[in-house]
């Protein structure tokens, strides 16, 4: 698969909410190719960075895929380009079915072929006429990540995909992100709460604190880091 | 008794049109649109100006209707309610309010208040059925309506669940940011259930001209009736609209018949509260079953 996969580089971003400042003059890089992890705690700038490279909010400063700005680009326009969001708390059509929320996904896109799909999540095969919001929480979210793909990513961004789950799906969901990132060439974008285990498969990470970078650096060099051990790894090296 | 529930399916298939295209901008756009009534008003009368001042032909000047009818569901959506959509639902509510009114104004002025006559579309003798049953009277108006009723609902049925954008329209309607993430246009899905919207409205009046002249108020009613059956179907679903209107013509020309005929535009009301406190979700309202 011949792809051109380029850097994503963000200088400077900048989001409000009305008068509240969430991200405060971020500078990120994400190699081509890399899984980049965000980490942080709560209202740290994280999903707002997410939605500002999507194209889902208004943000002042600078968004470049390669050398090439994406700013003006509206959101469908990003999609197109290959930038997808598989957004916070799954946000499937839960009314619709398990096919037709694929369908969705594949919006953008001439795909419909659902082979790569099954391959990936084998259980969606047998539940495609199943509406959506009968899933469990883990299908739900496997449903989310397999709807993004059906947009044929270069760049995926994954906003908390571990929430509410157990330790068991966690896993599940973890292996499918190193596959999507390995065999498919996909720049994964992932932004967790979950330190231990987006540090376990991440390249790359930053540490976002009140809307700005705290730290940043190779996920193993982070993952020794002693303040990110007491900090976020509850002061337990794994 | 066949004669009167065919002759409420008759209306209510009206009303169930009125509330398809009300129900169409309201899952799409969150907006319930009160000049919905009066869009469909304005073009009847431009149909009504276009083949008979203009001597444009008549079903031609029918298909420009629609067109403009289109252009200004799209217009209205673009540039009367996009701009305050962050705003509050209140804000795009008011806004439809003063487009009633600038509508129901421009009317009177340029037209003014006499009532003005329009062709039917078909007629010709009814035709008539004997047997055991009865007499049963079937006017070609009514078959008109119940045609364009069930061609409509197909059309619909089809496009919402086998066609893409059908699906982009069910997504925006379910979950509007998310769509969008997926790569959906979401303005020209919005501005699409206006187009749709405001070009029932147009296809409701110059069904209903014949029989209630051309009016700045002729759709008044429907509007209200058509309410009435979206609320009745949940105003959520299309089924629920079709059926909803069915209903309410059928219980009208029941009510008008054996109580009073006086009756009949109060039911509707009676109908609205009495839904709305014990089937808050409407008669056919579905309530899905969601994990976690």
């Amino acid at each position: 698969m011949n792809r051109d996969i380029k850097d994503i580089t963000i200088k400077g971003l900048n989001v409000w909410y009305g008068p509240v400042h969430a991200v405060k003059g971020i500078d990120l890089k994400i190699p081509a190719g890399s899984i980049t992890t965000i980490l942080g705690a709560n209202g740290a700038g994280k999903s707002s960075t997410l939605k500002a490279i999507a194209g889902g909010l208004n943000y002042t400063g600078t968004i470049m895929v390669g050398e090439e700005s994406i700013n003006d680009l509206p959101v469908y326009k990003r999609v197109r380009n290959g930038i997808v969001l598989c957004p916070e708390g799954r946000g499937i059509f839960y009314q619709m079915t398990v096919k037709e929320n694929l369908l969705a996904g594949a919006y953008t896109t001439k795909n419909t072929n659902l082979d790569l799909i099954f391959d990936i999540f084998p259980f969606i095969k047998d539940r495609l006429n199943q509406i959506a919001g009968t899933l469990s929480g883990g299908e739900q979210q496997m449903l989310a990540i397999a709807r993004a793909l059906m947009a044929s990513p270069k760049y995926l961004m994954l906003d908390e995909p571990s929430l509410g789950l157990a330790p068991i799906i966690i896993q599940k969901i973890v292996d499918v992100i190193k596959k999507i990132n390995e065999s498919l060439k996909i720049t994964v974008i992932l932004v967790e709460q979950n330190t231990s285990v987006a540090l376990s498969i991440a390249h790359y990470g930053y540490v976002f604190e009140n809307g700005k970078v705290a730290l940043s650096g190779k996920a193993s060099e982070l993952a020794g880091n002693p303040i990110i051990q007491e900090k976020y790894l509850g002061g337990v090296r794994k | 008794m066949i004669n009167q529930i065919i002759l409420g399916l008759s209306t209510g298939a009206m009303y169930s049109l009125v509330a398809i295209g009300l129900v169409m901008m309201y899952k799409v756009s969150g907006v319930m649109n009160f000049a919905y009534g009066n869009m469909g008003m304005f073009i009847t009368y431009i149909i009504w100006w276009l083949s008979s001042s203009m001597g444009v032909n008549l079903y031609l000047s029918i298909i420009l209707g629609i067109m403009f009818a289109a252009i200004m569901g799209v217009s209205v959506e673009r540039y009367g309610l996009r701009p305050i959509r962050h705003l509050s639902h209140g804000s795009m509510l008011i806004v439809t309010f003063g487009i009633l009114m600038i509508l129901e104004g421009l009317a009177v002025e340029i037209w003014g208040t006499e009532y003005k006559s329009f062709p039917e579309l078909i007629s010709g003798t009814p035709f008539v059925f004997k047997g055991d049953f009865g007499i049963v009277v079937l006017r070609k108006q009514d078959l008109l309506v119940f045609t364009t009723l069930i061609v409509i609902s197909i059309a619909i049925a089809i496009f919402t669940k086998f066609t893409k954008f059908g699906i982009a329209i069910r997504a925006v309607s379910e979950n509007e940011e998310v769509a969008g993430y997926m790569g959906i246009n979401v303005g020209s899905v919005l501005g699409f259930s206006w187009a749709f919207g405001v070009s029932m409205a147009a296809l409701v009046g110059v069904i209903a001209a014949p029989k209630v002249f051309v009016s700045p108020t002729m759709l008044t009613f429907y509007q209200i009736q058509g309410f009435t059956a979206a609320v009745l179907g949940g105003f959520e679903t299309f089924t629920g609209a079709v059926f909803g209107g069915l209903i309410l013509g059928v219980l009208e020309k029941i009510v008008g018949n054996y109580i009073s005929e006086g009756f009949k535009a109060s039911i509707s009301l009676v109908i609205i509260i009495l839904v709305l406190v014990f089937f808050p979700s409407g008669l056919f309202g579905r309530k899905i079953r969601r994990r976690a």
